[in-house]
């Protein structure tokens, strides 16, 4: 059964009828006619941060609008590469047809966490931790590609599949096939309508703005050197995501550990493994600590929470400023003028601020558990110390590209998986052979 | 009992909506307008579009000659920032030698000349490149010893290789952000190779996610038109193109501006037509060598 609000047919009479009408009637009187429709929102953190004014803030919507369409009506140029069957599916409220078909599968499974912008600000995104991604950069942790690529589509069905162990993203495998991709499809989608936000308001404040006091205005529909610009943004944003497959990692077919090895060559690799975790080479004990259970380096954050923070000490820095300049007093005009300006700036960014969720910082993983947040199987683990995970301190092991010279051979970053896999059926008090004497200050 | 509880339900409602109004608070921004977005969207599909004037906007046929050079100097007005030490709480003994951490680089300030290090002065399109300022086939090392970063704020041209060294005894990871995104283990003692493949606006930050106090910034570029101020503040471009409006970025990492732009606004800066986003507009003559003297204001770091 649809458990969707719109779709709840109520044939009770009397009570909640006459409730509803006096609660319709009292809408009419606050003077809403209907709810609006879910809109995609803008990236206010960064439209503040460079100074996009209101003007552009409407335009850069627009244009958005006309690129991407709404929450209800998505759309999609051919430029990017994106299936609009599979978008259609995906977007809108949740409902079924006559036939079954399944309609709004982003709201109806994503929306609460994920949000309708796909800024991971859904109604139980703060309650969450770790926080629910936020799509916009295009950045994502769990893949097979290299740590700069984007995820492929089988990346992100994994994640689906599999949902993320000891997060709340849950796993999606009862879903027939053909929904998880509609998703995808969506979720590259809503990546990509954030990617082109950063690409247009920074071609806003690169390019736009005032000349001799007029504002040149952002408008495709009347500049078709606006519109060349943005189709090769476009197409630069969706290569990078149809070039995917291309970057997946490919492990090195002799250094591959055999099949259904003895366990005495497991634990030689094994061994192996804590003298790199251990060293300076691997370095792995710096963040997950010398007992591997995560107690490491701790100061760090990941991408987004470093980008909410920085907004916030601005905001801090700005707040001080504007004290400092209270307490000295005896502005002459152009000063009060600047007083005036920033308390306006310092009261548009806090306004802002307060929305934002709490910064976190990154966790580096207790390797004692067992759960995995990118699977649980070797090669996973093989791609997180290969490629280190993007947008959070995590780094690679593995050259960074094709062409790139890695840190260790593919024959050392077994040797790690090895012994990552082992830790769990490890004690913590175990005496540990490889571990320097001076682990614990080295740690410190 | 039977109309109090929706009574009460839609008395609440109507304070709700009476307290909160129907609009969208503005701290969530506009919304497209989806009559306007139609718009554009049909000129993305109608080929070509309604062809506007473009033939006003053509730039002038006259092509330039000649090479000039802009030289300068950044100075520092009002008491110069004192930099604190940095919060090494890792790897003391290689990090914080004798219980001594390093100082912070975020606005150094040269004592005797009150000159402005690390200011990065970059032209922003370049109509020519002169011979000498196309990208270097060389190699540009980035080290770094005692847990700071040896150069703060590094150029280096879009696929030029920068050896990312690590000359510590303890192991480092090098975090650059922007889009060249690249996070690698330097292995204590080694060297390692990396390639950025785009052209950034302004300097990005560079950082080691194992000591996150380690910071510094790179450039990449696709021309040499770019120089970082030294300890005394000073910079020459050489090899510009004559002739022609140059506008020039000033960047600062503690710069108060959008994006770490220097935004001055003194008459010599205004001379420069120095704009809200820190870019000035020069033009030189042929052979000419121009020199300008930059006196920023404490204002302009947010002081």
């Amino acid at each position: 059964m649809m458990a969707s609000g719109n779709y709840i047919k109520t044939r009770q009479l009397g009570c909640s009828r006459v409730a509803g009408m006096i609660f319709g009637l009292f809408l009419l009187l606050a003077g809403c006619e209907q709810a609006q429709p879910p809109a995609f929102r803008l990236n206010m953190v960064q439209m503040v941060s460079q100074e996009t004014s209101t003007e552009y803030q409407q335009e850069i919507a627009d244009v958005l609008g006309a690129l991407f369409g709404t929450p209800d009506q998505p759309y999609a140029l051919p430029e990017t590469g994106l299936e609009q069957n599979r978008l259609n599916l995906a977007a809108g409220p949740a409902w079924s047809d006559r036939e079954g078909t399944v309609h709004g599968l982003y709201r109806k499974h994503c929306v609460h966490c994920h949000g309708v912008t796909g800024d991971g600000r859904g109604p139980t995104a703060r309650f969450l931790n770790p926080y629910p991604r936020d799509y916009r950069p295009g950045i994502y942790k769990f893949k097979s590609t290299y740590n700069s690529s984007k995820p492929s589509n089988e990346d992100l069905q994994a994640i689906l599949v599999n949902g993320i162990p000891g997060s709340a993203m849950p796993s999606f495998a009862l879903l027939p096939s053909s929904q998880r991709e509609s998703l995808v499809e969506y979720v590259k989608y809503l990546s990509m309508r954030g990617q082109m936000e950063t690409e247009l308001i920074n071609y806003v404040y690169d390019e736009l703005g005032e000349e001799e006091g007029v504002r040149i205005p952002l408008d495709p529909a009347k500049d078709p050197e606006q519109r060349e610009v943005m189709l090769e943004m476009l197409a630069e944003i969706a290569d990078g995501w149809e070039e995917a497959p291309e970057q997946v990692i490919q492990a090195v077919q002799e250094q591959l550990p055999e099949e259904n090895r003895p366990a005495e060559v497991v634990a030689v690799s094994v061994d192996k493994g804590r003298e790199l975790f251990y060293g300076t080479r691997a370095n792995c004990l710096k963040c997950h600590g010398p007992t591997a259970l995560g107690d490491g380096q701790t100061d760090d954050q990941n991408v987004w929470n470093k980008t909410n923070k920085k907004f916030q000490e601005d905001n801090n820095r700005l707040a001080d400023r504007i004290d400092r300049v209270r307490n000295t007093g005896g502005l002459d005009a152009e000063g009060r003028e600047q007083l005036q300006a920033d308390l306006l700036t310092l009261a548009r960014r806090e306004a802002i601020g307060a929305r934002l969720y709490p910064v976190r910082n990154a966790t580096p993983r207790n390797l004692r558990r067992g759960i995995y947040r990118g699977g649980r199987r070797p090669l996973d683990i093989y791609r997180r110390v290969h490629a280190g995970i993007p947008g959070t301190p995590m780094p690679g092991s593995g050259p960074a590209s094709s062409d790139a010279q890695g840190t260790l051979t593919d024959a050392e970053i077994w040797n790690l998986v090895d012994y990552v896999l082992s830790l769990p059926y490890e004690a913590p008090s175990q005496p540990q052979r490889a571990l320097p004497a001076n682990a614990l200050q080295i740690a410190r | 009992m039977f109309l109090g509880g929706p009574m009460l339900l839609g008395g609440g409602a109507l304070l709700i909506a009476m307290i909160g109004g129907c609009g969208r608070p503005p701290e969530l921004g506009p919304v497209a307008n989806m009559a306007t977005a139609t718009k554009i969207r049909q000129s993305f599909n109608t080929a070509g579009g309604e062809s506007t004037d473009t033939t006003g906007k053509a730039s002038p046929a006259v092509a330039s000659t000649g090479w000039g050079t802009l030289k300068g100097r950044f100075a520092f007005v009002g008491d110069p920032p004192r930099m604190g030490p940095y919060g090494v709480n890792k790897d003391t003994a290689t990090c914080a030698p004798g219980g001594k951490p390093p100082l912070q680089e975020t606005l150094l300030v040269d004592d005797s000349t009150r000159g402005i290090a690390n200011v990065a002065i970059f032209l922003r399109k370049a109509s020519r490149v002169h011979e000498s300022a196309k990208p270097a086939s060389t190699t540009v090392l980035f080290d770094q010893k005692g847990c700071t970063f040896l150069t703060h704020v590094l150029p280096v041209g879009v696929g030029q290789t920068m050896e990312i060294r690590n000359s510590d005894e303890v192991g480092h990871n090098t975090n650059i952000e922007g889009k060249n995104s690249f996070n690698q283990t330097i292995p204590a003692g080694q060297t390692l190779g990396f390639v950025p493949r785009k052209e950034e606006a302004v300097p990005q930050a560079v950082r080691c996610s194992i000591h996150p106090w380690m910071l510094a910034y790179y450039l990449p570029r696709k021309n040499g038109y770019l120089a970082i101020t030294a300890k005394d503040g000073a910079f020459e471009i050489p090899n510009l193109p004559a002739g022609e409006d140059l506008e020039f970025q000033v960047w600062h990492e503690s710069a108060s501006g959008p994006s770490g732009a220097l935004v001055v606004s003194t008459p010599a800066a205004q001379a420069l037509k120095w704009s809200g986003k820190g870019r000035i507009k020069i033009r030189l003559a042929p052979d000419e060598v121009k020199e300008i003297e930059i006196e920023v204001p404490a204002k302009a770091f947010g002081g």
